[in-house]
């Protein structure tokens, strides 16, 4: 067997548990019930070693080892859990993760493994037991100790399953009768020596009582290394049946069996009732012997997943999307065709086949959508280490990890999450003491929140620390020649426009006292590549609230085509809230502008011919206009013809980060035509 | 008729390795459980001839459906998967009905040893 092909499955598996153990890390730092985090970290922790092991990843066998038996000992309650003791497990984790990633077969511990292992030793008082050493035989004194030691102590526990109960009698040894005495010699490459040992004792109590063992039953269950020993026992089974059912145990490398009719003479009653007594010294679960299946199935229902799963590799995924959005493409061009040809027997196999097409396309689509949970669970984490690192209290909450994007949005979108959660626990989020004075509690609030709107996502980062000083960022404004000297007030469009300018954002006094700009042009940037746009509200002294709008899926978006003289563009419909054709008295002129009046509102006008900077044509006869949004701004975008609907597979577009805002992607129309995507948002 | 085996284990990994090395050996796996709990239920529905145990799973941990499914079949041939340091526990399965055990990181010589052993 080869392991290296189950390297990749490791490594997705490590890090799923490694998420699942920083959440139950945090659980437990938050004092949530103790028992259930412990368990959950433990469980972790002794899945990657046993993972870790399978693949001869030495290092990263041999920490998470040390790392169990400690967690084995807070489990226990013989380790208390102190605020180092959890600095420490973090450190860990973290150790734990960069081990996983950098893992080699027969690798050594790294040196900041090493580290980490000394830290929590220290913290914890002392070593951890060091069980995975077990098997050397040097160490095997100490532990077989430690073993019986713990066995004394252990309370009056329920009757053996199957052990002198099932003898055949059980109100002690016979007085006489035939017994048999059986040397047993183990193979030198038994694992587990004790349990093996414990088994071969076990077969034979099947066919016999037992009168003596040396060494005694409950020291070679301990037993470390493989062993040699004698059982006595009263028996009437044959030689060839005792050997076979000693053999049966496994790992016996030499039975003999020496047969006896004559009453055992010497008794000896320790090792008898030692022999008897189980081993209850730990338990995996907490689940009582009298538990009955039905009871244990209630108390663990809410974690029970009934669908089943299939691992894919995202490349495939991703293989897929490309083939249909070709295939989209296709679909649009036989369409085409299709009407020009006017075939009755044609259009009938089209239209069955664009259904078939769309239902693969939503079902491809559909099974590339993921939790955002699955982002936004690394980020508690993060806050929680930042704000440690600031001297900050924070209390974050996230809502609607349940809210599903497309793989690669969501892929894209983390990197500007952590940009906005950075920005308010370092500038938004005001220092414990200076909280206090100002009458607010001294843990500050941020919430991280994902909601659908229509075919969007909102993905809002919001605190309430002290806000953007609007005043300082007009001052620089100003100063930098972004907006006119005459301005007196920064709206919240203006703002962003201000803070998302690479020379203000960086700059670091603005920084300092505007209290966020740092990165915003960053995340700006790249929540346009996605098709988004980003809004900011923020009041001085309540807080900052930054929203990112996505659309669900990158790959194929639905998008308007409109027609400009010979040109054609496609206006994806995240930001498009109608359409309507131009009335003479839909378009009135105000202080010299265009505007729009729709119903009650008033909305600017703009000219998608001058917005492209295409030479003005002739006037057509008849214009259309797309009403355009994004947040609260409204406007009428008028466009020589609107030519009607389409899904559009998005290709990403260089332009775009070179300070092109105006589009965000091209595409390739059904008919075959090549289009550029507007970034609609950009222009309100 | 190959015979059929019910695996269980938390992780997919050891799921995996583990069906891989008995399918290698012409046994046919018939379903995989992550926790005790789905072990048990998997049991009763499927009736294998051979189940694989982890030790450590949530919900419900492999001794405890080790003892719930030889409950509910007493002549079930349950294999348990250790890792090394969990002597004590694999004692305690055994006393709970399992047949047999393999320790981690497995060989599949050992593994198909104690399968030939469990199912005689």
């Amino acid at each position: 067997m080869d392991p290296s092909r189950y390297a990749d499955l490791f490594r997705t598996e490590s890090r799923e548990q490694l998420s699942a153990l920083n959440r139950a890390l945090l659980a437990l730092e938050q004092g949530e019930a103790m028992r259930e985090p412990v368990d959950a970290i433990f469980r972790g922790v002794h899945t990657i070693k046993g993972m870790s092991a399978t693949m001869g990843y030495t290092a990263v066998a041999e920490f998470s080892h040390e790392l169990e038996s400690l967690l084995d000992k807070v489990r226990t309650g013989e380790q208390g859990l102190t605020a180092e003791l959890m600095d420490a497990l973090f450190a860990a984790a973290d150790a734990l993760e960069d081990g996983i990633e950098a893992a080699r077969e027969d690798d050594a511990l790294s040196p900041a493994m090493k580290r980490v292992l000394e830290r929590l030793h220290d913290v914890a008082g002392g070593r951890a037991t060091a069980e995975f050493r077990v098997a050397r035989p040097s160490e095997a004194f100490r532990v077989t100790s430690e073993f019986s030691a713990a066995l004394g102590v252990v309370d009056a526990t329920p009757a053996p399953v199957g052990a002198a109960a099932s003898g055949p009698t059980a109100s002690g040894p016979t007085a006489s009768g035939p017994t048999a005495k059986l040397r047993v010699v183990q193979s030198a490459s038994t694992l587990l020596p004790g349990v093996r040992a414990f088994m071969i004792v076990q077969r034979l109590r099947e066919l016999g009582e037992i009168i003596a063992s040396t060494p005694s039953v409950d020291v070679l269950q301990a037993a470390t290394t493989p062993q040699r020993f004698e059982v006595h026992l009263s028996t009437s089974a044959g030689a060839a049946e005792l050997e076979r059912a000693v053999r049966s145990a496994g790992d016996v490398d030499e039975v003999t069996v020496a047969l006896s009719a004559i009453a055992p003479t010497a008794i000896a009653p320790a090792a008898v009732a030692a022999a008897a007594r189980p081993d209850f010294r730990r338990r995996v679960t907490d689940v009582d012997e009298g538990d009955d299946l039905t009871s244990t199935s209630e108390r663990a229902t809410p974690v029970a997943a009934r669908t089943r799963h299939v691992r894919i590799e995202l490349s495939r995924l991703d293989a897929l999307l490309d083939l249909i959005g070709e295939l989209v493409i296709v679909r649009g061009r036989l369409g085409a065709i299709t009407r020009a040809l006017a075939l009755p027997a044609l259009q009938e196999a089209m239209t069955d086949a664009t259904r078939l097409i769309g239902d693969l396309q939503t079902e491809i689509m559909t099974s590339r959508l993921v939790p955002v949970g699955q982002v936004f669970d690394r980020f508690p984490r993060l806050v929680r280490d930042v704000a440690r690192q600031l001297g900050k209290d924070v209390l974050l909450s996230i809502e609607g990890k349940e809210i599903e994007l497309d793989r690669s949005v969501l892929d894209e979108i983390a990197e500007p999450v952590v940009h906005l959660l950075r920005n308010a626990v370092d500038h938004g989020l005001e220092l414990p003491e200076v909280r206090e004075a100002t009458g607010k509690p001294r843990a500050g609030r941020l919430t991280l929140s994902a909601q659908r709107d229509r075919s969007s996502v909102l993905v809002t980062v919001r605190d309430d620390g002290k806000g953007i000083d609007r005043a300082r960022v007009l001052t620089r404004a100003i100063e930098l020649g972004m907006v006119a000297p005459s301005t007196v007030q920064l709206d919240d469009e203006t703002l962003l426009r201000c803070i998302a300018q690479p020379g203000l954002s960086t700059a670091e006094q603005v920084t300092d006292v505007s209290g966020r700009g740092v990165g915003i042009d960053a995340v700006q940037s790249r929540v346009r590549t996605m098709g988004g746009s980003l809004e900011v509200s923020t009041e001085s002294g309540v807080g900052t609230t930054v929203t990112i709008r996505l659309p669900v899926t990158l790959a194929i978006v639905r998008a308007l085509l409109a027609r400009v003289g010979n040109e054609r563009y496609a206006l994806p419909l995240t930001h498009v809230r109608e359409t309507m054709e131009r009335m003479p008295a839909t378009i009135r002129q105000v202080q010299g502008r265009d505007v729009l009046v729709l119903r009650d509102e008033v909305l600017p006008v703009l000219r998608l011919r001058d917005v492209v900077r295409l030479p003005p044509g002739q006037e057509p006869v008849m214009e259309e206009i797309v009403v355009i949004e994004r947040g609260d701004r409204r406007a009428g975008l008028v466009v020589d013809e609107l030519t009607g609907q389409e899904d559009i597979v998005v290709k990403s577009y260089d332009a775009v980060r070179d300070g092109m805002a105006l589009f965000s992607g091209a595409t390739i129309l059904s008919d075959g035509a090549p289009a550029l995507i507007v970034d609609v948002a950009s222009l309100l | 008729m190959a015979p059929t085996v019910l695996i269980c284990d938390d992780a997919i990994f050891m799921r995996t390795m583990v069906g891989d090395i008995l399918t290698q050996a012409g046994f046919e796996i018939v379903g995989e459980a992550e926790t005790g709990v789905q072990a048990v239920e998997k049991y009763r529905l499927l009736r294998p001839d051979l189940v694989t145990m982890d030790i450590v799973m949530p919900d419900m941990g492999g001794i405890d459906a080790v003892r719930a499914i030889t409950k509910l079949d007493p002549n079930a041939k349950v294999l348990m998967c250790s890792a090394m340091g969990q002597q004590s526990l694999v004692v305690e399965a055994i006393q709970a009905g399992a047949k047999d055990f393999v320790v981690k990181p497995f060989q599949p010589s050992r593994v198909l040893e104690a399968v030939q052993r469990v199912l005689g």
